[in-house]
């Protein structure tokens, strides 16, 4: 795949090679050697963390690792620490517009938003992380059982997901959680049953292109087992390129949680989840427009900034798509 | 050099990429083609020949100024007139009508969603030539090229022809507006030998019947021979040898040609002699600086 | 032709699988509903009799094969079941709310190709410039962006502050057209005023808008990669030599190209679109499938959202169906791939 884009690239000018920097030229084998040779998840996770965070960073996904790791704080930190209590009713206070004692104004029940946002905003994170890492893993688990049993019986697995992807993933999630009854738990589970059937889909499609690397079907030459061979270099040898499908799901997943919560199926009232909290305050938005604004623009924030880095990783294990994206 | 009787005429020409084009960005401009002079007459087909990365197609690709990205300086004129420099309208008249180009790849130069029949008639459908009137033209010259049943297989699209059919096509679309240069980009390296013959032939014959000059890139000098009458030898971007095409055959000048000739596998001599390399050229020139 | 019979057979019998996996999946949820499934089926309001009767209608005594085959054979009858809110067959509620959630959608897609196209046209076209990058950080933006709040805030600025639009409802309270087909776009043109059809129109472009902004950002940026390498191909050096002009050669020789993959995807936006509407209808109270689920959450009607995730499940695996042949009017490449090398 690496090379294939590689020569694309450099098709217009094919008859010079010699126009390509060649440190450039220098760099593309060794990265296809650096990927090919890392072992095992932590040394993938390494240095892709190395290389976000490097000196060759653009601008804008500076900013937008940058927001990442604030939200991240803000989450972290107002877990704990918060101006009001997000969960107390004070209808003395009730639609009391942004000032300096509440900064982002209060609710139809006098609760502080500023206090409720900072709240729900590792409920938010927490939830889009559970969702997209299991998701991630069944699809793995799926993808790899499904690559190991015999072709046939990979194509009906392969089928069954085609079938889960024909209901919209939203609805699904829906449609499940409504079941499940309201709580952010059946929204968890909701969406990754929903997602699943995608993740495991074009997981088994990076497995197949890792296993037709002519090093897999050497290693399978000289009689390693299909297990083994699965577990020692085809699996390792994908896993960047899972993680940066994973990283891209994210911004969608948070999006996706607030959609159902908005609808009524996420946790019940009181929880300060975003979703929730623009429901609450449609109603009030021509008198009381902070209630909804503000854990919409969290929501926005949030979505674009984890978008852009799912471009920025992918853009690192894959210098050539960045062109493209 | 300046032939009052040429039809093109190129006078050091300089292609340069410039520095804030380049992948990394920084390294300076970097000079691909270096003062390179060279002219066509009605009719004549020249050669130009070179390795690799030696900058002939860029030669090429610069007469028609196909790449934007890249900084041209010196003069190409045509038929008397300035291309370098002239405004957008005059190059399209002259792309296509007056000088048009074929290239390496036939698989990849046509349009896959596009059918035949649109992409052979288009250099007359862009000049305002009624529909009707084009796609009769474009049959005329489909069957010229010798591309059987071509009225049934205009509607068809490129996926549905072989390599050398396409390469035919291609040609087709390059000459249906009756251009008078033709600039063939190693037409033939991408098909295979027996093909190759016939695409080379073609060539050679609607050059004879059209009076049509063909300035040829190739890398190939095996099938300059019956091919050109004049041979031009590019080596890193700078033209070394210029002569009729026997001339250079019997007495190559450059140490560079003489090494390519040497390259050419020949019958009629012992078979244990041994093929010479260009590299022994650059071992003679010190040449691993180069590389 | 029998390569294509048979592709459309392959395609059918697909599509029927498609058609039977969901109400499969759809069987399952309803398993793992907890708690007395009869009462859940019947109604919060329901009687000691009712639950008694719906536990019998659904033969939740019996074993579960047998359930399952009951469902499905009522499934194929077209029968949904009742909904325990409006006391009517979800069908008959669905057929009344489905025109108006197609209409918004149809809507929507002509916004989202209107403004994708020229946007990943013009990106692709000056890419790495300028233009380029406000077109990717509005793209970015507008993919980010929940449609839910998005609408609420367009209908709060454009439509409560500004008045420029109707903030909800398909028709002015005086006399929208007859109904006849439901949709009331086509209601007004066969059957209403011009007034009625300037009005119908009127009342959806604002939630279409709203509901057009991740599927822009999709389409749009796909338009822009997929022009990008388009742009960078042999055949288009080749037009250009030919003394193509550059309008031409970006929108007949790069655009059609590029337009493979992009149809597909602007195809299944379709059934993306429908279910993003269930969150756009809530908020501008459109009486479409997104306000009928939504009705049907709040009172805890599950089976009614059921049906409404089936419905939803069928018109998307429809779309697709159609999409299929579609581009295999369209694709060359995509009908050699299909029917084989004709």
């Amino acid at each position: 795949m690496k090379s294939e884009t590689a020569d694309a690239h450099a098709a217009p000018l094919a008859d010079v090679p010699a126009v390509d920097d060649p440190l450039r030229l220098a760099d593309a084998p060794s990265e296809i050697a650096a990927a090919l040779s890392a072992g095992a998840i932590g040394g993938a996770a390494g240095r892709l963390g190395r290389r976000l965070f490097g000196r060759r960073t653009a601008v804008v996904d500076r900013i937008a690792f940058g927001l990442v790791l604030l939200l991240v704080v803000v989450a972290v930190v107002g877990s704990f620490a918060r101006p009001y209590d997000p969960f107390a009713v004070q209808t003395s206070s009730a639609l009391l517009p942004p000032s300096s004692a509440h900064l982002l104004g209060t609710d139809d029940v006098g609760r502080d938003v500023l206090s409720r946002l900072l709240a729900g905003a590792g409920l938010t994170l927490l939830s889009a992380a559970a969702i997209v890492v299991l998701a991630a893993a069944v699809g793995i688990v799926v993808a790899s059982v499904a690559a190991l049993l015999p072709r046939r019986v990979d194509e009906i697995i392969m089928r069954a997901c085609d079938i889960f992807m024909s209901i919209p993933s939203l609805v699904l999630a829906l449609g499940l959680a409504a079941a499940l009854g309201p709580s952010m738990l059946s929204i968890i589970v909701a969406m990754v049953a929903a997602s699943w059937p995608s993740t495991a889909r074009l997981t088994r499609g990076i497995l197949r292109e890792t296993m037709s690397s002519s090093y897999v079907e050497s290693a399978g030459i000289l009689g390693m087992s299909r297990v083994r061979l699965m577990l020692r270099h085809v699996l390792p040898n994908s896993l960047d390129a899972i993680y940066v499908q994973a990283s891209m799901e994210i911004s969608g997943t948070i999006v996706m949680i607030s959609g159902l919560a908005f609808l009524g199926v996420g946790a019940p009232p009181p929880s300060p989840d975003w979703g929730s909290m623009i429901a609450e305050g449609q109603q009030y938005i021509t008198t009381a427009w902070w209630i909804s604004l503000f854990p919409g623009l969290a929501i926005s924030v949030g979505a674009i900034a984890f978008g852009l880095v799912g471009d920025a990783v992918r853009s690192f294990v894959d210098p050539t798509a960045r062109r493209s994206s | 050099m300046n032939d009052a009787g040429a039809l093109l005429s190129i006078e050091n020409l300089t292609v340069s990429l410039p520095e804030r084009e380049r992948i990394a960005g920084r390294g300076g401009d970097l000079t691909l083609v270096d003062s390179l002079s060279l002219a066509i007459r009605p009719g004549e087909r020249l050669a130009l020949v070179g390795e690799s990365g030696s900058g002939k197609s860029l030669t090429a690709r610069s007469i028609l100024q196909l790449d934007p990205g890249l900084r041209l300086e010196g003069s190409i004129t045509w038929k008397g007139s300035e291309l370098l420099g002239a405004p957008r309208r005059v190059l399209q008249r002259v792309r296509g009508g007056e000088i048009s180009m074929i290239f390496q790849d036939p698989m990849t130069a046509l349009n896959p969603v596009l059918t035949i029949g649109e992409q052979v008639a288009e250099p007359l459908l862009v000049r305002g030539v009624p529909r009707r009137k084009a796609y009769a033209r474009a049959v005329e010259m489909l069957d010229r090229l010798g591309v059987p049943k071509a009225r049934e297989r205009m509607r068809a699209y490129p996926g549905q022809f072989s390599g050398g059919m396409r390469q035919r096509v291609v040609m087709a679309a390059a000459l249906v507006a009756q251009p008078q240069l033709l600039i063939a980009d190693e037409p033939t390296t991408a098909l295979d030998v027996r093909v190759q013959e016939q695409v080379l032939d073609l060539l050679e014959e609607q050059s004879r019947e059209l009076n049509l000059a063909v300035l040829f890139i190739t890398h190939d000098l095996a099938i300059v021979a019956g091919l050109a009458h004049r041979v031009a030898v590019m080596f890193r971007g700078r033209l070394v040898e210029e002569k009729l095409v026997d001339d250079l055959f019997e007495r190559p000048e450059h140490p560079y040609t003489r090494g390519l000739i040497g390259s050419i596998p020949r019958l009629d001599l012992d078979p244990d002699t041994r093929l010479t390399t260009v590299e022994d050229y650059l071992v003679l020139e010190g040449g691993a600086q180069h590389a | 032709m029998t390569a294509l019979y048979k592709f459309v057979l392959r395609r059918v019998g697909l599509a029927a699988l498609s058609l039977w996996g969901v109400a499969t999946i759809v069987f399952v949820i309803s398993k793992l509903i907890p708690g007395d499934v009869a009462r859940v089926a019947a109604g919060r309001l329901a009687t000691a009799d009712q639950v008694a009767h719906m536990r019998e209608l659904l033969g939740l005594n019996d074993p579960l094969y047998v359930q399952y085959a009951g469902y499905i054979s009522r499934l194929v009858q077209g029968n949904l079941g009742t909904s325990t809110i409006t006391r009517q067959s979800v069908v008959g509620d669905l057929a009344a709310v489905l025109p108006t959630t197609i209409q918004l959608v149809l809507l929507g897609m002509l916004i989202t190709v209107l403004i994708a196209a020229p946007v990943g046209i013009a990106a692709a076209v000056s890419e790495g410039k300028a233009a380029d990058i406000v077109a990717r950080i509005f793209l970015v933006t507008s993919g980010g962006v929940p449609v839910f709040w998005l609408a609420i805030m367009m209908r709060w600025v454009l439509g409560s502050i500004l008045g420029w639009f109707p903030i909800s409802g398909t028709n002015s309270v005086d006399g929208g057209p007859p109904t006849v087909t439901g949709f009331t776009v086509l209601d007004s043109l066969l059957f209403g005023t011009v007034g009625n059809l300037a009005d119908s129109v009127f009342h959806l472009i604002l939630p279409a808008l709203a509901l057009s902004a991740p599927f822009v950002s999709t389409l749009a940026r796909l338009i822009r990669s997929n022009m990008m390498t388009a742009l960078k191909a042999d055949y288009i050096t080749f037009a250009i030599s030919k003394g193509v002009p550059r309008r031409r050669v970006i929108l007949r020789h790069a655009f059609r190209s590029a337009l493979g993959s992009v149809l597909t995807v602007f195809g299944m936006q379709f059934g993306w679109m429908i279910s993003a509407a269930v969150l756009v209808e809530a908020v501008f109270g459109l009486p479409g499938i997104g306000s009928y689920l939504y009705r049907a959450i709040i009172n805890q009607d599950t089976f009614s959202v059921l049906a409404s995730v089936l419905v939803i499940g069928f018109v998307f695996i429809a779309t697709s169906f159609i999409v299929d042949l579609l581009q295999m009017a369209i694709d060359p490449r995509v009908r050699r791939a299909q029917l084989g090398a004709a």
